[in-house]
């Protein structure tokens, strides 16, 4: 029997066709045109799944056709595979990253710097043709395979796998030493003496035990961003100066700052101007990470801010938004929640405090930029004390009014599972408001077990 | 509390049960329960059928219908699913409104849930990976032993001593177990033990919502007599008396809910 999908409705294509182009790192600009091609015509061709309607995986059989960027988001997704195996094949030098780093270094270098969840969608991207349950059977099988060449203790090490059996041409692995990921060293000691070890590897020195205000720890930090930029200037051939890493400190607050403004307006009104989803995939471009590209990231964010302005100013509600809805903010690393079906359920998620917090955190323009970098890092209110960390989320709660606090954490995340509790305890007490816990699997599948307490607690609220 | 009005039915499709309950003027008016299939359409309609069966009632009878557990994401004879927990909840406050915490145990979970004078939820807990403080853990048991499942708690009940035992995780608690009959325990010790560390696993959820009386135990494990008794031991309470089958208490609930939506959508004033 076919599978049921989604697709983009005719009636919004000229509306559509006169929004903005998206610019790419190397000049190369795709026209509005060109992205409502890809979508109705090779996008569900090559990733059917992505447009299946099935609602246990959260999608839906409509999107907020609209907003043109929510469109744009999508085919920097679906097309994020293609584009890095064709900036491989132009000799781009790709780094695997891991814990909570902001990507400045490496937009300095001319690097493009993947997190574990975008090395997995380089790889699973590759395949075509698959519809949900098989890329869901297949990302388990990385996972699988993680577990036999390193742990089942830990969280994301697909990864490393990848990286391990030569699956991707992955040229540097740099891994921050950071206690938001404890599973760091599995992947990093299994490399080691993995059956691919020779991709080079460099451990960025992160002193813990909340070092900000120490002269020392800044500088001590500083040098390890030096050593960084090093190695990949060694992987590259090429030498990166300070005023590089200048020019992509400034780019780099560009989209801080408009991620800023983008929230603080969605913040701003009772009505949500987009859904969850939509919210958190326009927030998440302000790190300019998320699709491997730094300029396309930017050219969709500039056009994001002023739609949302203009909804806001017009009082527009978010596609399949329910009156009224209970606001959630999830806290956590690497996770969020079934966002369709919590909305289902009654709910949007108005925050998250992951990356929010690098966004949050913008770099000094004068001075040494290593050292200015690295003081900017080492305040990230996601890396503070407990009780820091949960004053600064007690702010974005209160910005963002939410009714509820999710604190979720992978298993083998265990410094998120071990000040889960407190964190909570501390707002709680604070706030008053009601908050929930919960551990997920391994997998990181949404399954039915974790939608039915997020339900129940929706249900609460 | 009385309801008058239409029928409602609630529907509650857990792991190793689906039950049905019909309310009919504010009072219970048929109730179905059978074994849970490897099917939770085919499992929640068996139990729907059973009831409007005993209650000489066609489904078209029926003014709404609430779906909960775990398969009430695949029941599409009802108007709308509710979580189990919201269910329970309510289903407590129906029949004892006096009650502020609940336990409720069933095949594949555990839940500490807190509610307020109306029924509403304050705050819950579940037991997240583990089978350990769920029906399942205490099936598995009953296995070693060769003995029925609904007998275990009368058996604990018998026992001399409480032998303790140490094992967090089901499959090591059942290699556990063998060991200590091979070491001479007596079964109703070693199963006075088994209880009692599954009531120690449930206080350490109330640890995160807190207890306040009056506290109701409802699900397939609360007609197990041997836990009722080790839980009031754990948590230092006496669990009030059911009115009704605590396996029960979920669908209850959904029928409670049903009523209400159907008022809040004017399908009934």
């Amino acid at each position: 029997m076919g599978k049921k999908l989604f697709r983009y409705s005719e009636e919004n294509k000229d509306k559509f066709l006169e929004s903005d182009n998206i610019t790419f790192n190397d000049g190369s600009v795709v026209t509005p045109e060109e992205i409502w091609d890809y979508l109705t015509v090779e996008g569900p061709v090559k990733y059917p799944g992505t447009y299946e309607i099935n609602l246990s995986q959260g999608n839906r059989d409509s999107r907020d056709e609209t907003l043109s960027t929510s469109l744009k988001t999508h085919y920097l997704s679906l097309t994020f595979s293609a584009r890095m195996e064709k900036a491989k094949e132009s000799g781009k030098t790709i780094a695997f990253i891991q814990g909570g780093q902001a990507v400045d270094p490496y937009t300095a270098a001319d690097t493009i710097a993947l997190r574990p969840f975008l090395v997995g969608q380089w790889y699973h991207g590759r395949e075509h043709g698959n519809d949900i349950y098989k890329s869901v059977l297949r990302r388990k099988q990385s996972k699988e395979s993680a577990f036999h060449d390193m742990s089942f203790e830990a969280c994301q090490t697909g990864g490393y796998e990848h990286v391990q059996v030569g699956d991707l041409p992955i040229d540097v692995i740099a891994p921050y030493t950071v206690l938001r990921c404890s599973d760091v060293s599995y992947g990093v000691e299994a490399h080691r003496h993995g059956p691919n070890k020779d991709v080079k590897l460099i451990n960025v020195d992160y002193p813990m035990r909340h070092q900000a205000d120490k002269p020392w720890a800044i500088e001590y930090f500083a040098q390890n961003l030096r050593k960084l930029v090093k190695t990949l200037d060694e992987v590259r051939g090429k030498t990166t100066t300070e005023y590089d890493l200048l020019r992509a400190i400034k780019l780099h607050n560009e989209g801080r700052r408009l991620g800023n403004e983008l929230a603080d307006l969605w913040w701003s009104t009772d009505i949500p101007p987009t859904n969850s989803d939509d919210r958190n995939s326009l927030v998440a471009l302000a790190n300019l990470d998320m699709h491997g590209d730094v300029q396309a990231s930017l050219s969709v964010l500039k056009e994001a801010k002023n739609i949302i302005a203009e909804r806001v100013k017009n009082g527009v509600k978010g596609h399949a938004v329910t009156d009224n809805p209970k606001r959630l903010f999830i806290l956590g690393s690497c996770v969020g929640i079934n966002e369709s079906r919590s909305e289902d359920a009654g709910a949007i998620v108005v925050g998250k405090d992951d990356q929010w917090s690098h966004c949050t955190s913008i770099v000094e323009e004068e001075g040494d930029p290593y050292y200015n970098l690295a003081k900017a890092t080492l305040e990230y209110p996601y890396e503070q004390s407990i009780e820091k960390r949960a004053q600064w989320t007690i702010e974005q709660i209160k910005k963002s009014r939410a009714d509820g606090v999710i604190f979720i954490h992978n298993w083998g995340c265990n410094t998120q599972a071990a000040i889960s509790r407190p964190i909570v305890d501390f707002i709680k007490r604070e706030t008053g408001i009601p908050t929930y816990i919960h551990e997920r699997d391994l997998h990181g599948l949404r399954d039915e077990q974790e939608q039915n307490r997020v339900n129940a607690f929706i249900e609460m609220l | 509390m009385s309801i008058s009005g239409n029928y409602f039915a609630g529907v509650d499709v857990g792991s190793l049960a689906a039950k049905s309950v019909i309310l009919k003027d504010g009072e219970i008016f048929a109730t179905g329960l059978v074994p849970s299939g490897v099917n939770s359409v085919e499992s929640g309609l068996n139990a729907l059928n059973l009831a409007l069966e005993t209650a000489g009632l066609q489904k078209e009878d029926l003014t709404y219908i609430v779906g909960t557990g775990y398969g009430r994401v695949s029941a599409p004879y009802a108007n709308k699913a509710v979580t189990e927990i919201t269910c329970h909840a309510k289903g407590t406050n129906y029949l004892h409104p006096s009650v502020r915490t609940i336990i409720d145990m069933g095949g594949q979970d555990c839940k500490a849930i807190r509610i307020d004078q109306d029924g509403a939820v304050v705050d819950f807990a579940m037991n997240d990976k583990c089978a350990a403080g769920t029906g399942r853990f205490l099936e598995v048991m009953a296995g070693v032993f060769k003995v029925k499942l609904e007998d275990l708690g009368a058996i604990a009940l018998s026992a001399t001593d409480t032998v303790p035992m140490s094992s967090t995780c089901t499959v090591f608690a059942e290699s556990e177990t063998i060991s200590l009959v091979a070491r001479g325990e007596k079964p109703e010790n070693i199963l006075n033990g088994i209880h009692h560390s599954i009531a120690n696993r449930i206080a350490g959820l109330f640890s995160r919502v807190g207890i306040e009386s009056d506290v109701f135990f409802s699900g397939g494990v609360a007609k197990n007599s041997g836990m009722k008794a080790a839980i009031e031991q754990a948590l230092k309470v006496t669990i009030v008396k059911p009115e009704i089958d605590p396996q029960l208490i979920g669908a209850l609930g959904a029928a409670v809910i049903a009523r209400n939506f159907s008022k809040k959508e004017g399908l009934w004033a």
